[in-house]
């Protein structure tokens, strides 16, 4: 392997010199919230707490250190002292590294030693999201419906109508769960939100722009969802209106997907000079997670190069070692578009190819002709 | 709505989705110069990995201020040297000397960063480094290191499951990576039985005996041979060109398909001349094919990789060579036994029907992938 790393070397500039010129008052760096409280990790459930909310932190500020920080609480643990929660959470984080059997080695053990209860629930519902995230929809659909007989209710819906509308069942899918929103709101915003989240997927995969007002539902009950925000500037880019992606971008720059798409807009836009610098820092980043040689960076550098680096063959190297693990709508169209531009009808053929096998549409999916204007 | 099933939902919704992209995981910087009299080693750590092993933050209002920097210094070196070990190429231990301290700039903002000098017992070359900042707060923090010999530079990447880096054995440089692509050049040729029985099969005409008296004798056969392989070799270097360098591209599965179905067409024109006795524009016309094929060994290689130029001369070369080298083996033994009076009879047609057979297979085999 090691020639492989010679290889990236040419990536590497010479680090800045060090400096001593800073003054005694110029903030330097900014600690993140709770940095200083010391964990009390002597009870399972409040260590349980602690790594819950680094994890959520991790998602809310796009700041993969809390996965580290979660880790570093859960590894001395011993394993025979392991709740149903911890091994939960030891599961999502295994599963946000794409340690995908470990994570599921995790959930089955919780589920066939508490046949219902929270854990189990919590472990059904992480499995149900983890495969349809990988596109293994007969075991998502398998989870779900476990979740419909012990649990029926909005969560279960919900779990089944992601998995319909993946399956060739989107437009059902999509009035169905819309009316049961309608009927029984539910009082946590978090789950009315994640609800209007996958009713904007729903609707942009028929192409339909109610997508933008679940969307935006979702950005006024939850502005962290950083996820839902990516999916709007999407759409925004799609839809020819850079300028609205640009706002909705706007103080996303340290968050790689949302600065991707700021780059996008602001080229779109016309402010070739803003966009230049923030594609210098995004690719000073993907240096670096080059040298590290992480794999979790491949969806967003796939995008990087087809978008902003337009070198669509090393694009379609990425995208398809990114799809092996992920088969969201997203990770989809980015290797439709890229396997287009570099001209590779045989990766475009078994991408259309597995969609039929599982009966999945999505208008997203239909790609302008070659040449026409980006994205 | 229970509790539990609040912090569940905090959990569950597009979790996979966001983290799988988020900014950025810890990394330390570490730079070790290996070619002066003195070897030079120079940290960079982010302040906010840094504040997690010492005080820095020492008014804990969640900022680092320049004076709060400043008076950590000694507590920040402390942290480093007492983490990072260097030892000779015997296993003493050598001594860090600090050289420089200040701050420096990484893509996620603000380092405290320090150089030392590397000193060794009776002036030894440092041998081997060892890392230990960080991991036990944050299993996910590496040590991005890069090495500078004298011959070249090598980076790698410091782990809790990688502590330790050698400094001294393979250091790849610009003439290394070169020759491991010769050497993949070679190995992929030899093993790649497809373009083998290929390249078999369009020698074969080449080495058959006829009477001086129509044909050239060896002279007659050794330039037929040069012109055909100098075919294949010119067809094959340009497909593999244009494929590697991103220019042209063309589905995997088709390549190889047409691979096979050239060994047979290659084959039956041994003993049937259906395409003509010019034996070289067969092999032009499919060395443009296999060259794709090699192409798409290449790629595997060097995805995602920069330097490709490099990486491509250097398989060519191999390919060639390992090309030569199965010629001045296979050449002078056919011509040999071309002699025997059963070898145009019995051994060819058995070769062909066998190569036939062959190519076949894959054909039927490949064509089940499309």
């Amino acid at each position: 392997m090691l020639w492989l790393m010679a290889l990236a070397t040419g990536l590497q500039a010479a680090p800045a010199p060090i400096a001593n010129d800073f003054s005694d008052t110029e903030v330097l760096a900014l600690l993140p919230a709770g940095f200083h409280d010391t964990p009390d990790t002597g009870n399972p459930d409040r260590l349980a707490d602690r790594i819950q909310g680094h994890i959520t932190r991790a998602r809310t500020a796009g700041d993969p250190r809390h996965l580290g920080y979660a880790m570093a609480l859960l590894e001395p643990w011993p394993d025979t002292a392991m709740t149903d929660r911890l091994r939960v959470l030891r599961a999502t984080l295994n599963q946000s590294l794409h340690r995908f059997d470990q994570a599921r080695a995790d959930l089955d053990t919780v589920r066939s030693r508490s046949a219902g209860g929270q854990p189990y629930l919590q472990a059904t519902l992480t499995l149900a999201n983890m495969e349809l995230v990988r596109g293994r929809y007969g075991a998502a659909r398998d989870a779900c419906n476990d979740l419909a007989t012990r649990y029926p209710g909005l969560l279960a819906q919900h779990c089944l109508a992601r998995v319909d509308a993946r399956t060739g069942k989107a437009a059902t899918a999509y009035q169905r769960l819309a009316s049961a929103l309608l009927q029984r709101p539910p009082e946590d915003p978090r789950l009315r939100a994640w609800v209007e989240g996958t009713l904007g997927d729903m609707a942009a995969q028929q192409g339909l722009v109610t997508a933008v007002t679940h969307w935006q539902t979702v950005l006024q009950l939850t502005p962290d969802d950083l996820y839902v925000r990516a999916q709007l500037a999407d759409w925004q880019l799609a839809a020819g209106q850079p300028a609205a992606a640009v706002a909705l971008t706007n103080g996303y720059d340290s968050v790689d997907p949302l600065a991707i798409r700021r780059v996008i807009a602001l080229q779109a836009g016309g402010q070739p000079d803003a966009a230049r610098s923030l594609t210098r820092r995004l690719r000073e980043r993907f240096d670096e997670a080059l040298w590290r040689g992480s794999d979790l960076h491949r969806r967003d550098y796939a995008r990087f190069l087809l978008d902003i680096d337009n070198r669509p063959g090393d694009a379609l190297n990425y995208a398809v070692a990114n799809w092996r693990d992920q088969r969201e709508a997203a990770d989809t169209r980015l290797l439709l578009r890229a396997a287009q531009r570099a001209g590779d009808e045989e990766s475009i053929r078994q991408v259309r190819q597995w969609l039929a096998s599982v009966n999945q549409t999505d208008r997203r999916f239909d790609l302008p002709p070659s040449g026409a204007p980006l994205p | 709505m229970t509790r539990p099933l609040a912090l569940l939902l905090a959990l569950c919704c597009g979790l996979l989705a966001t983290t799988a992209a988020a900014h950025k995981a810890s990394d330390a910087f570490l730079y070790l110069d290996n070619r002066g009299a003195t070897a030079t080693l120079r940290v960079d750590v982010a302040l906010r990995d840094i504040a997690l092993l010492t005080s820095l933050d020492s008014n804990r209002d969640g900022q680092v201020t320049g004076a709060e920097l400043r008076s950590a210094r000694s507590a920040i070196i402390a942290a480093v040297t007492d983490t990072v070990r260097i030892e000779d190429v015997r296993g003493s231990s050598c001594t860090l000397r600090g050289a420089s301290w200040g701050l420096s700039r990484h893509s996620d903002g603000a380092y405290a960063a320090g150089r030392w000098h590397i000193q060794c017992p009776q002036g030894e070359s440092p041998g081997r480094l060892t890392y230990n900042l960080l991991f036990d707060r944050d299993p996910l923090h590496r040590g991005l290191i890069q090495v500078i010999h004298q011959d070249g530079e090598q980076l790698a990447v410091l782990s809790p499951d990688q502590r330790h880096l050698a400094l001294t054995g393979a250091r790849p440089s610009a003439i290394g990576v070169f020759a491991s692509f010769v050497q993949q050049g070679v190995i992929h040729l030899l093993l790649g039985l497809d373009h083998l029985l290929f390249l078999l099969v369009l020698i074969l005409p080449a080495t058959f005996r006829q009477r001086p008296a129509r044909e050239g004798g060896l002279r007659a056969r050794l330039s037929g041979l040069v012109w055909v392989v100098t075919a294949f070799t010119v067809a094959h270097s340009i497909t593999l060109a244009l494929a590697a360098l991103d220019i042209v591209r063309l589905p995997v599965a088709w390549v190889e398909l047409v691979i096979a179905f050239s060994i047979a067409v290659a084959a039956i024109n041994t003993v049937w001349p259906f395409l003509g006795k010019k034996t070289w524009k067969l092999a032009f016309g499919f060395g443009l094919v296999h060259g794709f094929g090699f192409a798409s060994v290449l790629a595997e290689l060097t995805s995602g990789l920069s330097g490709k130029t490099l990486a491509l001369a250097g398989f060519n070369l191999g390919v060639e060579l390992g090309q030569l080298a199965v010629l001045l083996v296979t050449f002078p033994l056919l011509y040999l036994l071309a002699g025997h009076r059963l070898y145009r009879r019995a051994a060819v047609p058995m070769v062909v029907l066998g190569v036939c057979g062959m190519s076949v297979f894959w054909m039927l085999e490949r064509a089940g992938a499309l």
